[in-house]
């Protein structure tokens, strides 16, 4: 049973036969005539039971861009209904205008659409229809809320996508398919071919020559179906802010470009998402399946409020690698953490793979480090200083033992492993 | 690219990257969108929404019953008291009820009342009429209160009644006495057998017409008195008692010198009592409250508003469909450790910490602009910082390597002299 402002209008218009009266029981006559009004004209309004309700929603979408979730109503009454429905979501859904008047005669059916545009990333679930069907007077009406399941996946935004083309043009150089062929350093032989003027000597082929009339250089290519293998930390340090998105968020952009990029270089990317246990993987997707199954693997993803289980991490990763490989963590350089955790475990991972450690750098830490105006502030600087002094300390120690260091900003994170993955690539260090 | 469909893999997942990261040719547009089940109603039926809602409000709708029912069985036990002065059925101090009580159990009917036409129902012959606290009554009123063939007795009555009953007595317009005990100084023998009785009232005399018939007790010298025994003007054999004060017949009073005597003889003489203590006319000076000054209409338009009010309430109150709820992730800034060491330092007031942290931090970042490596010693990078500022030695090692800071005021010189050599280090 709900009230409209007509049941309102309908109590107001009694101050007229009140005023002519002048008795309180003239009152309670006209909510008795209100109440009485209300009560038929509900109990003659359309069950919204009656009416069955289809949900149709994209199954994935994302961040950034919108959606459609489509409800496709059948009056399954015999009367007409007229009212409103609502499509209800979750508040980061970002349902715009989820209400929609509903005018439906029985046996009919009508379809309405709710854009959203989703303000987080994740599963986002559709929560109730509301069904709310008035009486032929307008007064009142019936309502009921009816579970009708519905879940969009909100993919990463992966903003970093920008960065794409200027690195597939570096690799490209690389690869030897530019317009103008450079050989790269330490990589794999390709083929033989004729001089021609512009063509570093060094690369000449002097047992080649030897043997035939012309002048020979060897090409090189790099190198291409090496295993890439992005680890995800999901542990407490990713749950962290910087800026209004967690460490999660930027690490998931990083490993999605350097995903798109390693792939289109040749090489054979996976993904674990891991803290104390396996949250996520992807292995074997590869070409244009690639992206989309990153993507869809990292976007439920969140960050849980525990220790990183390093030792069960590395057991992880020496299980899925047997060969050489890339192995790229995607975590934070927390003095702390890694001097407990990754340290005691590095040189397992080292003596078998290349590894890179990939952390979101905080910009509030270098602001911090600028204040000079009062004690509290200087003090807060020192403190910012002894944690970029502890970092780099942490850096070296970690270089040292061979694990390569990117540290960047959020925004700059992920243009910054691409770049490093490009000159390992360069280097023939894959 | 503004279309969700576009993005979709035919397998399903999105491609995030868009067309840069897809080869030509393979452009994805089938829509994988998932078609839900279609629902009809929540499997609920109007008994079970009915017993639903009999489950959650059970408690409550039965602790409410219970309540009510509890009020009412006490209320129902209680013994109607009232709090009007003088009532027979008032057990404070200024009411009367030991005496009516006593009267009862001395086999006289009280019959209380403070109607006046209840009273004039219930008094006849063979009955006494007690009138207490008149009010001002008027005159055709009072008429019809003494016509009635019983016994009349007055307590504290108004000029009007007394003029009404009789002319041979009257007030005696003093100013109310103190409560002191005075004695009866007559041969009337219901004031006799009292004595003494305290009574704060401003007495009676003897009107111009007195007869001998007229009994004036309780006397001071110039002969006014407290209690008056007479007749009714007009029918000779009905007696009229007059006390000028009801405060000796309170509760509190009443056990006080003679005046439990007195009350009980002047309201025993007959079986039947009837005790009226007249409504207060309403008037527009006292009692009515506010709506007296309001005009007729005012009180049933205000409750026809509320009536609004309340459907209003009801009308905005319902809303379409519950809150859809959310978990949402920890917010925990990333630079909240380093805060915390901030705040550590100052509580503890660490210059010497605070101090060292800046130098090593100026002192790393100059060294790497200079070239230096990490491992050159302390002598090394002074030199180097005096050729690049053309800072006198002693002064650029006092900086970097002199006593820690002991103060804020240390603290914060030190932070600024810092960064102005590190920009003239840059600068170099």
């Amino acid at each position: 049973m709900v009230l409209t402002w007509r049941a309102v209008a309908l109590a107001a218009l009694g101050v007229v036969p009140v005023l002519l009266t002048r008795t309180v029981a003239t009152v309670l006559l006209w909510a008795v005539v209100v109440a009485l009004v209300a009560a038929v004209d509900a109990a003659l309004a359309a069950s919204p039971r009656d009416v069955s309700v289809q949900r149709t929603v994209p199954r994935a979408v994302r961040l950034t861009e919108h959606a459609r979730s489509t409800l496709v109503l059948r009056n399954g009454s015999r009367r007409r209904f007229s009212g409103v429905v609502r499509d209800a979501w979750q508040p980061s859904a970002g349902a715009q205008g989820d209400r929609h008047p509903l005018d439906l005669p029985p046996g009919e059916q009508r379809r309405t659409v709710t854009v959203l545009v989703p303000t987080r990333r994740g599963d986002r679930r559709a929560d109730r229809v509301t069904l709310r069907a008035l009486g032929p007077l307008g007064v009142a009406g019936r309502q009921a809320s009816i579970p009708v399941p519905g879940t969009l996946r909100v993919l990463p935004e992966f903003a970093s996508r920008r960065h794409l083309p200027s690195r597939l043009a570096r690799l490209r150089e690389l690869d030897g398919q530019a317009a103008v062929q450079i050989r790269g350093e330490g990589t794999e032989f390709d083929s033989l071919r004729e001089y021609v003027i512009g063509d570093d000597v060094r690369s000449i082929d002097w047992r080649a020559s030897a043997r035939g009339q012309e002048m020979v250089v060897r090409t090189w290519r790099p190198e291409r179906d090496r295993r890439v293998l992005v680890v995800l930390d999901t542990a407490r340090t990713s749950a962290a802010r910087i800026g209004d998105q967690p460490r999660l968020d930027a690490s998931i952009e990083a490993g999605l470009l350097l995903g798109a990029l390693a792939s289109k270089a040749g090489d054979r990317v996976e993904m674990v998402a891991y803290d104390r246990e396996l949250r996520a993987r992807v292995a074997g997707a590869a070409g244009p399946r690639l992206l989309p199954a990153l993507a869809d693997a990292m976007a439920p993803l969140e960050a849980s409020l525990v220790e990183t289980d390093w030792p069960g991490l590395v057991a992880l990763v020496r299980e899925r690698l047997s060969q050489r490989s890339l192995v790229v963590i995607l975590s934070t350089l927390e003095p702390a953490a890694i001097e407990t955790g990754l340290l005691p475990v590095v040189e397992q991972l080292t003596a078998h793979h290349t590894v890179v450690l990939a952390s979101v750098a905080d910009p509030a830490v270098a602001a911090l480090r600028e204040g000079r105006s009062t004690a509290a502030e200087v003090f807060d600087a020192a403190a910012a200083e002894r944690t970029e002094l502890e970092r780099a300390a942490a850096t070296m120690v970690l270089g040292r033992r061979g694990v390569d260091v990117v540290s960047a900003l959020p925004d700059e994170l992920a243009p910054r492993l691409a770049d490093t993955y490009l000159s390992l690539k360069a280097a023939g260090r894959l | 690219m503004d279309k969700a469909s576009t993005l979709v893999a035919p397998d399903g997942p999105v491609a995030p990257g868009g067309e840069a990261t897809r080869p030509a040719g393979t452009t994805t547009t089938s829509s994988t969108t998932s078609d839900g089940p279609a629902v009809r109603g929540d499997g609920t039926t109007a008994a079970s929404r009915a017993g639903r809602r009999w489950r959650a409000s059970r408690v409550v709708v039965v602790g409410l019953l219970s309540a009510l029912l509890a009020g009412l069985v006490l209320v129902a036990l209680t013994p109607s008291t009232t709090t009007v002065r003088l009532d027979p059925g008032n057990p404070s101090p200024d009411g009367a009820m030991a005496l009516a009580q006593v009267l009862g159990d001395q086999g006289v009917d009280v019959r209380s009342t403070r109607s006046v036409a209840e009273a004039v129902g219930l008094a006849g012959p063979g009955t006494t009429l007690l009138v207490v606290d008149d009010y001002g009554m008027p005159d055709d009123v009072a008429r019809s209160l003494l016509g009635t063939g019983s016994e009349v007795v007055l307590v504290a009555p108004g000029p009007a009644l007394l003029a009404a009953a009789t002319d041979q007595v009257t007030h005696a317009s003093r100013s109310p006495q103190p409560t002191t005990p005075s004695p009866a100084r007559c041969t009337e023998p219901d004031a006799a057998a009292a004595g003494e009785v305290t009574t704060a009232g401003g007495r009676f005399r003897a009107g111009d017409s007195a007869t001998g018939a007229t009994a004036l007790c309780f006397t001071d010298d110039s002969g006014a008195g407290h209690y008056a025994v007479t007749t009714l003007d007009g029918s000779p054999d009905v007696t009229l008692r007059v006390l000028d004060d009801g405060s000796g017949l309170t509760n509190a009073a009443v056990t006080t010198a003679g005046n439990a005597a007195l009350g009980l003889r002047m309201l025993g003489h007959e079986e039947t009592l009837v005790w009226l203590v007249p409504e207060r006319p309403t008037t527009a000076d006292d009692g009515g409250g506010i709506t007296a000054y309001l005009p007729p209409w005012a009180v049933p338009l205000a409750a026809q508003l509320l009536l609004v009010v309340l459907v209003l309430g009801l009308w905005q109150g319902r809303r379409l469909g519950p809150l859809a709820t959310e978990d949402l992730p920890v917010v925990v800034r990333s630079s909240e450790t380093t805060l915390g060491r901030g705040r550590l330092y100052r509580r503890s007031r660490s210059y010497g910490h605070a101090g060292a942290s800046l130098r090593a931090g100026a002192a790393d970042r100059m060294a790497r602009r200079l070239g230096l490596p990490r491992s050159s010693s302390p002598d090394a990078l002074v030199d180097a910082v005096c050729r690049a500022t053309r800072r006198p030695p002693e002064h650029v090692s006092g900086l970097l390597y002199g006593p820690p800071p002991t103060g804020d005021v240390g603290l914060t010189r030190l932070a600024t002299d810092l960064d102005e050599l590190e920009s003239e280090v840059h600068r170099a």
